[in-house]
């Protein structure tokens, strides 16, 4: 079944549940991906989080508390699958919701998320969550949290930034179109 | 109510952010994901057939980095192994030597070999231990397979050993199968010479060599080493036994000092004795 996906002018914009439904088959599609395919495009066993990028888009487009509600359960499904710690992606990805959501705009979630800002709010909730996830990944271990930290949880904030220009450009295309 | 309805309206992102952080905590203090039992093995097994049907295509990067990986783990174990070999080879060595003080009544003070000098025909080696040790010269060393040396120097932290294999070296002895007595020497090589020894004497291949208790440098009975080839000299009344040294210099890094100082009453009565020929026999 084809779905054709306008911005502009398709379902998804005025019928909440069919959007919500929407993210719920994207996050499973993106869950299976980030298990079964994101080793492809590891670099040194850094990956890019695309959950995070989904829960900043939600929060961008549907506000704060959306993003908190999307953020943990996407966190959970995720905790779940990729066998976890269960809640430490969820705590993370919450906390990202709720970063993202400070950027919410009404009727302007597209322009962000179109525009180079929505790179920047991915950065910024990427390193609120992988201070929180890594904080709470090392802390039975005897390393060092802030050499973890700076060798993965800024490679993965960075790779994930660099996988949201996708989105981005996506988004700014159909915006043009 | 209509105030707390308004409340939590007016606060419902921060409400709702400690709920679910307060959620995810109770989630984190639930462990693993074993305590979800049956359903983990169920999530477990989907995940391990979706990654099974993608486990053909080859991952170059990750191959890559995975065989960097086992070259540095190939290294850490070639080093670990052979830090292991020489523990094990000093643990043995150490073990030996701890029973030496056991069946020695002589005050034996430990000490390593820091340094071996090689010039020409004259072999020291240097120990850890000094004067401040209570070292002195013409102090003997051993080790649990036999005589090393004495030593000739020190200093507050150090001392320095003159050698068995060492040219100045003269270590009266004695065979201890027949209790007959000769001089040890080196001439050379790794081996030492037993010198005086008459071709009337009984001395065998395979005899023990010790210490003699003539000596007045070394405690009696201390090990030398063992007669490996007795030859007939020519035109000499005397035999050439040859002594492999109980002790193997080339792998020497512990030994005891012992403290035994010649005896100054013996040292005082013999150097008057010898005044005294001296004196008889001058013109």
């Amino acid at each position: 079944m084809a779905v054709k996906f306008d911005l502009n002018r398709s379902q998804f914009i005025t019928n909440p549940a069919l959007r919500f439904v929407a993210y719920a088959v994207v996050a499973l599609l993106l869950n299976v991906v980030h298990v079964v395919f994101l080793r492809f495009v590891a670099v040194s066993s850094v990956t890019p989080d695309l959950l995070l990028i989904l829960t900043v888009w939600i929060a961008v487009v549907e506000g704060q508390f959306t993003g908190m509600i999307a953020g943990f359960l996407f966190g959970l499904l995720f905790d779940v699958v990729s066998a976890d710690v269960l809640g430490s992606n969820a705590l993370a990805k919450t906390a990202a919701g709720f970063v993202a959501g400070y950027f919410w705009k009404e009727n302007l979630s597209l322009q962000t998320i179109g525009n180079y800002r929505f790179l920047f709010v991915v950065a910024l909730a990427g390193g609120v969550h992988n201070l929180l996830y890594y904080f709470f990944y090392v802390r039975p271990m005897q390393i060092s949290f802030g050499m973890f930290f700076l060798k993965y949880g800024v490679a993965t904030t960075l790779y994930t930034t660099v996988a949201a220009v996708f989105p981005m450009l996506y988004v700014n295309r159909r915006k043009d179109q | 109510m209509r105030r707390l309805i308004d409340f939590v309206v007016r606060f419902k992102n921060y409400i709702t952010l400690c709920t679910l952080v307060v959620m995810s905590f109770a989630f984190m203090s639930v462990g693993s994901l074993s305590q979800l039992g049956g359903f983990r093995a169920v999530i477990v097994g989907s995940i391990g057939w979706m990654q099974s049907l993608f486990a053909w295509i080859p991952n170059p990067v990750a191959l890559k980095s995975e065989n960097l990986a086992l070259r540095e783990l190939n290294l850490q174990l070639a080093v670990e192994s052979a830090r292991s070999r020489q523990s094990m080879v000093e643990n043995a060595t150490l073990r030996a030597m701890l029973e030496l003080p056991a069946y020695t009544d002589y005050h034996l003070i430990a000490a390593d070999v820091v340094g071996k000098t090689t010039t020409q025909l004259r072999n020291y080696a240097t120990i850890n231990k000094g004067a401040d040790d209570g070292i002195q010269e013409g102090m003997c060393c051993i080790t649990d397979a036999g005589l090393v040396g004495i030593v000739i120097g020190t200093s507050p932290h150090f001392a320095v050993l003159q050698l068995l294999l060492n040219r100045d070296m003269r270590v009266s002895a004695k065979v201890q199968r027949t209790r007959v007595d000769g001089i040890i020497q080196w001439e050379g090589e790794t081996f030492l010479v037993l010198k005086n020894i008459p071709r009337s004497l009984d001395v065998q291949a395979g005899d023990a060599v010790l210490t003699s208790t003539y000596s007045a440098k070394y405690p009696p009975n201390v090990v030398v080493g063992r007669i490996t080839q007795v030859s007939e000299e020519a035109n000499s009344l005397f035999r050439r036994v040859v002594v492999e040294p109980a002790v193997n210099f080339a792998t020497l890094e512990q030994l005891f000092v012992v403290d035994t100082r010649s005896n100054a009453e013996r040292a005082e009565i013999e150097r008057r004795v010898e005044d005294h020929l001296k004196q008889r026999t001058a013109p």
